[in-house]
C-alpha cells in the first residue's frame, strides 16, 4: 500500500483511539503495535520494548524529572503569592500597575514552575480577589491570569522546550533562550491589551494604581523571593556558560531549589517534602511514559516509510513555505485543542521537523511557534485546562466570562505569531548573539 | 506514606484489589526514590568532576538506569492515581452509563497492550539474562539489571489495570465515573 494512504490511516486510528479516551502514551503504543502488525506481520512487535527501552536510555532524559522537581519544590512553597507581593510593591506607580504585576509575577512564576496550572492556582489566589477589588473588570482579571500562566512553557526553563529539544535533536540551550524575546513579546502584547481593556469597560481609574508602599515594605519582601530567582538565573547561566549539561545544571537545581524550600520556607516536615517527591514522580512518569511510547509510535512512522513520504509529498507539492506554515499551525492550533503539549510535539516532531527544514525555516523559530500554538491550546475549550483551574479559584467568575475573557489573549498570541513570522530575528537573536549562529 | 488515596472508597474494596493498591503504591514510592537517587548521584557526579577534577565511571549510565527504573515501576502508582493523561472529550459528553462501557474498554485495550509489551519486554530480560550480556562500558553492568525493570514494571501495571477493570465492572470505585485528569507540562 502507498505510505501516503497508511499515513492518511494511521492519523485517522490515532484520532480514534486517542478520542476513546485511553491514556495518550497506551494509545500510540496501541496503534503503532496495530499498523506494525498488520503492514510487517507479527514478528516485528518483537521489537517494541527494546525500542521503548532504547528510547529512555539517553542521559538528557533525566533533565525532564530534575527541571519538574524545581518547579514542584517552589510551587509548594509561598513563593507565587510572595513573588506576587513583591511585584505588587515594587510595579504600584507604573501605569496599570496591578495588572502589569499580575502578569509578571505569572511570567516570572512560570518561568520558576514550569508549570501553567501550578503557575494559574498561585498567582490567580492572590491576583484575581486583588484585581477585582479594586474595581477591575472579572473578564480581565480572569484573562490575563490564564494567559499568563501559559508563559511557562514558552520561557525558559521549560519542559516543553526539553521535550522538543529531545524529540528534534535539538540544542536544548539555544531552544531555551529563543523563548526568552518572544515570552516578554507575549507579555507585552497581554499587558497593552489588559489595560485597553480596563479602559474600554470604563474602569480606566482603577488601572492606574493607587496604593502606594514604602521603601521599607519594598525592601522587606526581597529576601524570600531573590533566592529561587537565584538558582534559576544560576541553572540557566551554568547551562550557556558551557560548564554542564542542561541535566546536570538541572540536578543541581532541583536540589537547591529543595534546600531552600526546606530553610527559607520552612518546609522540612517529611509529609511536605514527600509531597513535592511525589508529584514530581507522577508528572515525569507520565511525561516519560509518553515519551518512550512516542518513541514506538515514529518508529512504526519510518519503518513504514510515512514519514519520508509525507515529507517527499509536501516538497513535491512545491506550495509557499509560508502557506504551508500556515496549515501546519492550523494543525498544530487543532492538535493543541485536545492533546496536552508534549504529545503534540512528540507525536509530530518527527513528521514535520523535515519539512519545516527543507523549506527553509529555522527549527529553533520553529519550536516557539509551535509552542505559542500550544499555549493557546492551554486556555481554549474543550480541554483548556487553565480555564478550569480558574473557575476553581474564582467560583463566582463564570466559565463564559473567563473563556470571554481569555479569547482576546488568544489573538494576542495569534498577533505574536504574525510579528514573528515577519520579524523571526525576535526569536533568532538572543541565541545567535550569545551561543554564536547554529550550524 | 503515600496512602492519601485510601479513603473509605478502598477500605471497603475486597482484598485482591486492596493489596495491588498497596503495592502500586509501594511501587511509586520505590520510583519517587530512584528519582531522588538520581538527583544525589548527578550531584555527586559534578562534585568528583568539578571539585575534585576526577573522571567519573558509573554516574552517568546508573542515573540512566534509574531513570528507566524509575518511569517502568512508577506505571502502577500513576494508573492508580489516574495521573496517565487522556482525551476525555467523549467520555465527558456520555451518559454515566455508557461512560463506565466506555471506561471498561479502554482498561480492556490498556491491559491486552501491555500484555503484548509484558510478552516481548520478557523475552528481552531473558535474552539478556541467559546470555549474560553486558553494557558496553567501563562498568560493564550486566544489562538484566536494567531490563529487568521492562517486564516488572509492565507486569505491575497490568495488574494495576486489571484491578482498576474489576473495581469498574463491580462498581467499587467512585472515581472511575470521574476520572480528573491533568495536563500539566
Amino acid at each position: 500500500m502507498d505510505p501516503l494512504v497508511v499515513g492518511g490511516l494511521v492519523a485517522l486510528a490515532t484520532i480514534l483511539v486517542l478520542f476513546s479516551g485511553v491514556s495518550i502514551g497506551v494509545g500510540l503504543l496501541i496503534v503503532a503495535a496495530g499498523f506494525l502488525l498488520v503492514f510487517d506481520g507479527a514478528r516485528s512487535l518483537e521489537a517494541l520494548p527494546e525500542i521503548f527501552y532504547g528510547e529512555l536510555n539517553s542521559f538528557a532524559l533525566l533533565s525532564i524529572p530534575m527541571f519538574i522537581i524545581m518547579g514542584a519544590a517552589i510551587s509548594s512553597t509561598r513563593a507565587g503569592p510572595d513573588l506576587y507581593e513583591a511585584l505588587e510593591r515594587w510595579l504600584t506607580r507604573v501605569p496599570g500597575g496591578l495588572v502589569v504585576s499580575n502578569l509578571g509575577a505569572c511570567a516570572l512564576f512560570a518561568a520558576m514552575s514550569g508549570s501553567s496550572p501550578a503557575t494559574c492556582a498561585a498567582i490567580g489566589k492572590m491576583g484575581i480577589p486583588e484585581m477585582r477589588k479594586r474595581g477591575y473588570p472579572d473578564e480581565v482579571a480572569a484573562g490575563s491570569i490564564a494567559a499568563g500562566g501559559t508563559l511557562g512553557i514558552l520561557i525558559p526553563p521549560s519542559v516543553t522546550m526539553i521535550v522538543y529539544g529531545i524529540a528534534t535533536e535539538t540544542s536544548i540551550g539555544r531552544l531555551f533562550l529563543a523563548g526568552v524575546l518572544p515570552g516578554i513579546l507575549l507579555v507585552c502584547l497581554f499587558i497593552a491589551w489588559a489595560i485597553y481593556d480596563t479602559w474600554r469597560r470604563g474602569a480606566g481609574h482603577v488601572a492606574l494604581g493607587g496604593v502606594t508602599y514604602t521603601w521599607a515594605q519594598k525592601i522587606e519582601i526581597l529576601p524570600r523571593v531573590l533566592p529561587f530567582l537565584a538558582i534559576i538565573v544560576g541553572v540557566l547561566y551554568a547551562l550557556y556558560g558551557g560548564i554542564a549539561t542542561p541535566s546536570e545544571t538541572a540536578a543541581v537545581g532541583a536540589l537547591m531549589c529543595i534546600v531552600v524550600a526546606i530553610l527559607v520556607y520552612r518546609m522540612y516536615q517529611p509529609a511536605a517534602l514527600w509531597a513535592v517527591l511525589r508529584d514530581s514522580t507522577r508528572e515525569s512518569v507520565m511525561i516519560l511514559f509518553i515519551i518512550g511510547a512516542a518513541g514506538v509510535f515514529s518508529f512504526m512512522l519510518s519503518s513504514l516509510f510515512v514519514t519520508q513520504s509525507v515529507a517527499g509529498w509536501i516538497a513535491d507539492l512545491d506550495v509557499n513555505r509560508w502557506v504551508l506554515m500556515a496549515i501546519i499551525n492550523l494543525f498544530l492550533l487543532v492538535a493543541g485543542f485536545f492533546l496536552p503539549p508534549v504529545a503534540v510535539i512528540l507525536m509530530s516532531a518527527p513528521i514535520l521537523l523535515p519539512i519545516i527544514t527543507s523549506v527553509g525555516f529555522d527549527p529553533y523559530w520553529f519550536a516557539v511557534i509551535l509552542t505559542i500554538n500550544m499555549e493557546i491550546g492551554l486556555i481554549t475549550p474543550p480541554v483548556g485546562l487553565n480555564l478550569y483551574v480558574i473557575n476553581g479559584i474564582a467560583p463566582d467568575i463564570s466559565l463564559r466570562k473567563i473563556l470571554a475573557g481569555s479569547l482576546p489573549f488568544v489573538l494576542c498570541m495569534v498577533l505574536a505569531i504574525v510579528i514573528l513570522s515577519i520579524f523571526p530575528g525576535i526569536t533568532t537573536w538572543l541565541p545567535d548573539t550569545l551561543m554564536g549562529p547554529a550550524q | 506514606m503515600g496512602s492519601e488515596r485510601v479513603t473509605s472508597g478502598d477500605a471497603m474494596q475486597p482484598l485482591p484489589l486492596r493489596l495491588i493498591g498497596v503495592v502500586s503504591t509501594a511501587c511509586g514510592v520505590l520510583a519517587s526514590f530512584m528519582i531522588l537517587a538520581s538527583v544525589l548521584i548527578t550531584c555527586q557526579m559534578i562534585w568528583v568532576r568539578f571539585v575534585l577534577n576526577k573522571s567519573t565511571i558509573w554516574q552517568t549510565e546508573a542515573v540512566i538506569y534509574l531513570m528507566i527504573g524509575a518511569t517502568l515501576i512508577g506505571l502502577p502508582y500513576v494508573q492508580k492515581l489516574r495521573g496517565h493523561v487522556s482525551v476525555d472529550l467523549l467520555e465527558n459528553m456520555l451518559p454515566p452509563r455508557m461512560r463506565r462501557g466506555l471506561a471498561v474498554f479502554t482498561l480492556i485495550v490498556t491491559a491486552l497492550m501491555m500484555l503484548v509489551m509484558l510478552f516481548y519486554g520478557w523475552e528481552m530480560f531473558y535474552l539478556a539474562w541467559s546470555r549474560g550480556w553486558k553494557s558496553e562500558t567501563v562498568w560493564a553492568v550486566p544489562l538484566w539489571i536494567p531490563y529487568i525493570s521492562v517486564p516488572l514494571g509492565l507486569f505491575l501495571f497490568l495488574l494495576q489495570v486489571l484491578a482498576d477493570l474489576w473495581a469498574t465492572i463491580a462498581r467499587l470505585d467512585p472515581q472511575s465515573l470521574e476520572i480528573t485528569q491533568d495536563r500539566r507540562c
